[in-house]
């Protein structure tokens, strides 16, 4: 009798005690609806940190032009931990009207959400090939954020005082060259080394550089990465000696280089001269020395028939949440085509977000910083190498698979051969699944 | 029995309740998600078992437990030892005694995270600066083997932890009554045979203690593990919370994860539960 009477007084003083902790809740947050009062309310969760302030200065204006409308945007960044801030707000209920999806997978799992936004001007605006990951038959699931690639950045100073071209290093033999010229001339160029390879980021080898010798083999198209039972490794051997390169003329130990050294110790303070980054380093090199940032440009890396060209991708997608009423999920895509058509969008695209427009009608000439610029270039002239890394198995092949053992490669504990191997079957392994 | 009224389980109810629902709750969801085919979203079909069965052969979850072993054992002899020497240390009569124990203490105010950036950038940077300057090659190229990797979350671990062992230690060791040292004095023993015999037996108790609080704390230790070596290279420094986040987040097997997370749990609580069960035996025979 006695635990009875413990387990109704437990139940009961749990019960006060909830009565207490829901009183300190707010109000509720208006449900299924999102319309409160008059005014639309368009939620928006987005994951790109680098953009919050000028995003929302943007949302500030598109609320002054349309007062019937109000935006709420909350951002939760890094890339990493977006996905499953995301991931739980859809299993609690509290759905975002506008939110990111960053490949096909996201677009399989999220696809009973997702509103089709072939009807959008933005859709239309697109340019060729970005729409490839978010295209599900004749509807649109997505809308580029931008365009971001990635390289060879180096330093136009030292590479004039050393007396070499950018422009004539397309194949690896030209690359190879460049780089013995700036090592036998480093103590002059006050170089500690040529390259600085971050190998510590397994993102960087796995992701990135892996990418640019497998993209031919998948005909430079994510789905075809996407849907692959297999990987062969058909330039396996220009990637070994890629790898050989960046690694023999580093910095040491690469294995503890991390990103924040390689770009702001090393390249930003022009200890080395070039490096395997992208766009996005940009603003960091500008913080830590704002006249050497616009004294760098983006050389291409050297795959065998797609000499001087650089991977150009989409990193992410705008999503509508189809899950609300008709009215907010109009008010939503209304938005987010303001945003990349309207004249007022367009330039805070450019000038604010420092984006490099995924979409037509831009005045591409206003684009702010060297690295865009010249990424830009790459891309118009259709000197691009496809993004597919994001059709990558899920294990996750890139970071956890070939990128680490490109580590061990570079460790000495795997053989080239082993490393194609182990990647091939881990990549057989999870696809058949 | 004190007399257990309703005002007994007020003052209980809000922890109670925090507890119910920041713990309990979860862990039951958990152990029947670990069951599922759950991805985040949505679980589709019952797996039963499968997930606890593939658990035998995932060569990394297998290679993480053997790493956190091995870090877990080697840490927490080295911690006791550290905590103890520490612990004479500031027992002893010498002026500096209470600016040393803060001293020893503050690392273990410091968050993970920070601590594993700051030694990062000593076991990169100033490791190497010393030993250019030293001509010492084993300072080179710190954090980029396996070895060193494992060698510098041991002495992050140290560093941190061995302040708060210290302060175990101290209070047993004030508890040895006076009068048995002198006793030894008089009797002509000299400071060795007086630790040997009266200090180290008085204070065995406290070995029990900081042993399993070490251990279970060096097993569940995340991160650490993060900031320092995020698991290089190539994933070989990486221990079982690391592993459990990895596939639950980056490869995106939730309920794969979290099978991985029931087994970790039920190894800690053993841990846990043995720590208690010797607790009380002590308490018991003193």
């Amino acid at each position: 009798m006695k635990s009875k009477k413990f387990y109704a007084k437990m139940a009961s003083a749990i019960a006060v005690s909830g009565l207490l902790l829901a009183g300190c809740s707010s109000s509720d947050e208006g449900g299924e609806g999102a319309t409160s009062g008059d005014k639309i309310e368009i939620s928006i969760f987005q994951g790109k940190v680098e953009f919050k302030e000028q995003f929302e200065n943007l949302a500030e204006k598109y609320e002054e032009e349309n007062p019937e409308i109000d935006i709420k945007i909350e951002t939760v960044g890094g890339g990493t931990e977006y996905a499953p801030v995301l991931k739980s707000k859809f299993s609690s209920g509290d759905e975002p009207n506008i939110f990111n999806v960053t490949g096909p997978q996201d677009v399989i799992d999220y696809k009973e959400s997702l509103t089709d936004l072939a009807s959008t001007d933005a859709a239309k605006a697109a340019l060729d090939g970005t729409l490839a990951t978010v295209t599900d038959g004749e509807q649109i699931l997505g809308l580029p954020f931008n365009q971001e690639g990635y390289g060879l950045i180096y330093n136009k100073t030292v590479f004039e005082e050393a007396g070499i071209n950018p422009d004539e290093i397309l194949s690896f033999e030209d690359l190879e060259k460049a780089v013995k010229t700036l090592d036998s001339k480093k103590d002059d160029l006050g170089l500690e080394a040529v390259f600085a390879l971050p190998a510590k980021e397994a993102w960087v080898l796995g992701d990135h550089l892996a990418n640019a010798f497998l993209a031919p083999e998948f005909d430079h198209d994510v789905m075809n990465s996407f849907n692959a039972d297999t990987v062969t490794f058909e330039k396996g051997d220009e990637m070994k000696r890629f790898v050989d390169l960046q690694n023999e003329y580093s910095v040491q130990p690469v294995l503890s280089l991390d990103y924040s050294q390689q770009v702001e110790e090393y390249f930003s303070l022009q200890k080395v001269a070039l490096i395997q980054q992208g766009n996005w380093i940009f603003p960091s090199v500008e913080q830590m020395d704002p006249e050497f940032a616009q004294n760098i440009g983006v050389l291409p890396i050297p795959v065998e028939g797609f000499e001087g060209s650089i991977p150009v991708g989409v990193p992410n997608y705008w999503a509508v949440n189809n899950n609300f009423d008709e009215e907010v999920v109009e008010a939503s895509k209304d938005f987010l085509d303001w945003m990349y058509t309207s004249e007022t969008g367009k330039e805070a695209v450019l000038n604010d977000f420092k984006f490099i427009p995924a979409y037509e009608g831009y005045d591409t000439s206003k684009i702010s910083d060297p690295l865009s610029q010249d990424i830009y270039n790459y891309a118009s002239e259709g000197k691009t190498i496809g993004w597919i890394f994001a059709g990558y198995p899920s294990n996750p092949w890139g970071t956890g698979v070939i990128g680490p053992n490109i580590q061990k490669y570079l460790a000495g504990e795997m053989t080239w051969e082993e490393v194609q191997a182990d990647s091939i079957a881990k990549w057989e392994e999870e696809r058949s699944k | 029995m004190r007399n257990r009224d309703l005002s007994f389980w007020l003052f209980l109810a809000p922890v109670l309740l925090g507890l119910t629902l920041v713990v309990i709750v979860p862990l039951i969801y958990g152990t029947v998600y670990s069951f599922t085919d759950w991805n985040g979203l949505k679980a589709t079909k019952f797996l039963g078992f499968e997930n606890y069965l593939n658990l035998f052969h995932d060569k990394e979850f297998l290679d993480s437990i053997v790493f956190t072993v091995g870090f877990s054992i080697v840490s927490v002899v080295l911690l006791n030892i550290l905590g103890l020497g520490l612990a004479i240390l500031v027992t002893r009569k010498i002026k500096s005694n209470n600016f040393l124990r803060t001293i020893f203490f503050m690392p273990n105010l410091i968050g993970g995270l920070i601590l594993g950036f700051i030694w990062q950038f000593i076991f990169v940077s100033v490791f190497s600066d010393i030993g250019e300057a030293l001509k010492v090659d084993a300072l080179q190229g710190w954090l980029s083997t396996t070895s060193t990797g494992f060698w510098g979350l041991v002495i992050l671990t140290c560093w941190q932890m061995a302040g708060y062992i210290m302060i175990i230690y101290i209070a047993y060791l004030q508890n040895i009554p006076n009068e048995l040292i002198e006793a030894a004095k008089i009797d002509g023993a000299n400071s060795w045979q007086r630790f040997r015999n009266i200090t180290f037996p008085l204070v065995a108790p406290a070995f029990t203690v900081s042993m399993f609080l070490t251990l279970s704390s060096s097993f569940k230790i995340y991160d650490q593990n993060l900031s320092l070596t995020n698991g290089g290279p190539f994933e070989s420094t990486q221990m079982v919370a690391m592993e459990i986040v990895k596939t639950a987040f980056s490869a995106n097997e939730m309920a794969y994860g979290q099978a991985k997370a029931v087994v970790f749990f039920i190894i800690v609580s053993i841990i846990a539960l043995t720590q208690v069960y010797y607790n009380k035996k002590r308490e018991v025979d003193m």
